[in-house]
């Protein structure tokens, strides 16, 4: 498989608090990624350094092997890095084509620069079939959508947009097992395209492990256990994190 | 093939229910009827010129409203630049410029005016309620001192002030003209969708990479250059300059057409016909029952109470609509 991204020793400090110390990943096209860890852990300084929202203080990014300055967020979107939220980024009152096109918006020609509705519904409505996301209408405002349905809108917004380098930020949180469903279906359907990396901050290790194809865990700003998920069971990884509870204890104490 | 098109017309017409207008269409009909019957001269063409010269006004100034308070802002300022227009012009025009110029240059100034409020309350993060009020205050002094609180006559050649608001129909033409285009500018431009998406959520907007401050300055640059140009073309129709016309009652007749047609006084919703709709239905309110001959006291009982019912029916109606779909 080929190499999509990759960090090299990413170290971010904020004041005294060290939220990336020394850091390494790589994650190959078609392949994706669980990011597992507890909340300071550092999962979230990574993606945000991914998608050029914050610069690291040393070390690289490459993408496609080659050495990258993201610089900001538009930036890390030349990239093809694209990322999806918890809060989504998506507007209620509007319809779920509008939301797919915001800034990004299909114009007729001429010096008005209408906006040309007729064609972002029907890019829309092909890009949600491409992945195979079943909704009735793209006219539907995204705010009467379920939890599920408004996750698969924020992620067909990225993967329309030609992400090839998808972050996704806890796509599963606060969800039913049907919503979740509909999502993991979504994320099979991705990966089975081959040409997109999936990169995907998560809690719960036993949904992870399902959907991923490899799993780290990152405690204290650095990978402190790296696996195939086909290999890894979820006591396993729930015993590395005990180990570390109890030894925070023992120092309190 | 029958078939489909009847069930199309049912379709479309079950979806023109639906629609945040179409409450407000039926009351605005049912009180036309109500007052033909009520008074054989409500339809006549001198009334419906009248009904025109009522309802124009307070629509212009809706159609900046309606942007603003999409996009969570406000403009309480605006029937003070509504005034001020007036006396610009005619003193620019002293100043020797020819008179469709100097009306050009009033609107620049209320242009600025817009510009000013704008960067106020972006860049100082005032609330445009504060800072628009604190300017309601100041230019109803600035226009008294220009005007040394004295009304002058409106001058102007004949067709100008025709062209103006002079002719029987020119200022509702004016005001369809606008609602025209701003209908397109919030429907069918960048401008438009943007200022809904601020209004709906401004967190996303910006992720999005939308340029939240330009879009609402722009709007304040809107409504208070309709302001000023509503304010023009009133003075032409009366034939004199007052500097206590408009005010905050203007103001409140415009904001009062937009929430009646529908526009979220919380941001992120609303449309320029609803507004539209909404004036037509004040000035049918107006007109009719000063036809009727309603005491001047009781007149604005009346007016008042019918106003909070329509904006607390068409809130109601909103919220239904929101929870009864799916």
């Amino acid at each position: 498989m080929t190499e999509a991204i990759r960090a090299e020793n990413l170290v971010k400090t904020f004041g005294n608090v060290v939220a990336l110390d020394g850091l390494s990943m790589q994650v190959a096209r078609g392949e994706t990624l669980g990011i597992l860890g507890d909340n300071g852990a550092g999962k979230s300084t990574l993606i945000k350094i991914l998608t050029g929202y914050h610069q690291p203080d040393s070390g690289q990014v490459f993408v496609d092997g080659k050495p990258v300055q993201l610089g900001s967020v538009d930036g890390a979107r030349g990239f093809g890095i694209e990322c999806v939220y918890q809060d989504l980024a998506l507007v209620n009152g509007l319809s779920i084509y509008h939301n797919m096109f915001l800034k990004r918006e299909i114009l007729w020609g001429g010096p008005f620069g209408f906006l040309n509705h007729r064609e972002m519904r029907r890019r829309a409505r092909e890009a949600l079939e491409e992945i195979g996301i079943a909704i009735s209408s793209v006219d539907l405002e995204v705010g009467r959508l379920s939890g599920g349905q408004r996750q698969a809108i924020a992620v067909a917004r990225a993967v329309m947009s030609n992400a090839r380098i998808l972050l996704l930020d806890e796509p599963l949180a606060a969800m039913g097992a049907r919503e979740a469903g509909l999502i993991i279906d979504l994320i099979d359907r991705l990966k089975a395209r081959g040409d997109i990396a999936i990169v995907m901050i998560a809690h719960n290790y036993a949904q992870t492990l399902e959907i991923c194809d490899r799993v780290i865990l990152v405690q204290h700003g650095q990978i402190t256990f790296e696996s195939q998920a086909a290999a890894t069971s979820a006591e396993q990884l729930l015993d590395i994190v005990r180990r570390e509870y109890r030894a925070a204890r023992a120092g309190l104490g | 093939m029958a078939e489909g098109a009847e069930g199309g017309l049912a379709r479309r017409a079950y979806a023109f229910l639906l629609r945040p207008e179409a409450s407000v269409i039926v009351v605005s009909v049912a009180l036309v009827i109500y007052f033909e019957i009520a008074n054989q001269n409500f339809l006549s063409t001198a009334n419906v010129q009248t009904l025109s010269q009522f309802v124009a006004a307070p629509v212009i100034i809706a159609c900046g409203e309606i942007m603003l308070l999409i996009c969570r802002e406000i403009d309480l300022s605006v029937g003070q630049v509504f005034a001020l227009a007036p006396f610009l012009m005619e003193n620019i025009n002293d100043l020797g410029v020819p008179e469709p110029l100097a009306i050009v240059g009033a609107l620049a100034v209320c242009a600025l005016i817009g510009l000013t409020i704008g960067l106020i309350t972006i860049g100082l993060r005032v609330p445009s309620f504060i800072t628009t009020l604190g300017m309601l205050f100041l230019i109803t002094g600035l226009t008294l001192t220009i005007s040394r609180g004295y009304p002058a006559n409106t001058a102007g050649e004949p067709w100008l002030i025709g062209f103006m608001g002079g002719w029987s129909y020119s200022e509702i033409l004016w005001a369809l003209a606008i609602v025209a285009v701003m209908h397109i500018v919030l429907r069918h431009t960048r401008w438009g969708l943007h200022t809904v998406a601020i209004g709906g959520n401004i967190v996303a907007s910006g992720e999005a990479g939308i340029a939240i401050n330009r879009i609402k300055i722009a709007n304040f640059v809107l409504t208070s250059t309709l302001g000023g140009f509503t304010g023009l073309l009133e003075a032409f129709r009366v034939g004199s300059i007052d500097p206590l016309a408009g005010g905050s009652n203007m103001m409140f007749l415009g904001v009062a057409s937009g929430v009646i047609g529908g526009t979220a006084i919380a941001g992120g919703a609303g449309t320029i016909i609803g507004g539209l709709v909404g004036g037509i239905m004040l000035g049918v309110m107006q007109d009719g029952f000063t036809l009727q001959g309603i005491n001047a006291f009781t007149f604005d009982i009346i007016i008042g109470a019918a106003i909070l019912i329509a904006m607390v029916a068409n809130i109601h109606l909103a919220r239904l609509r929101g929870g009864g779909a799916q």
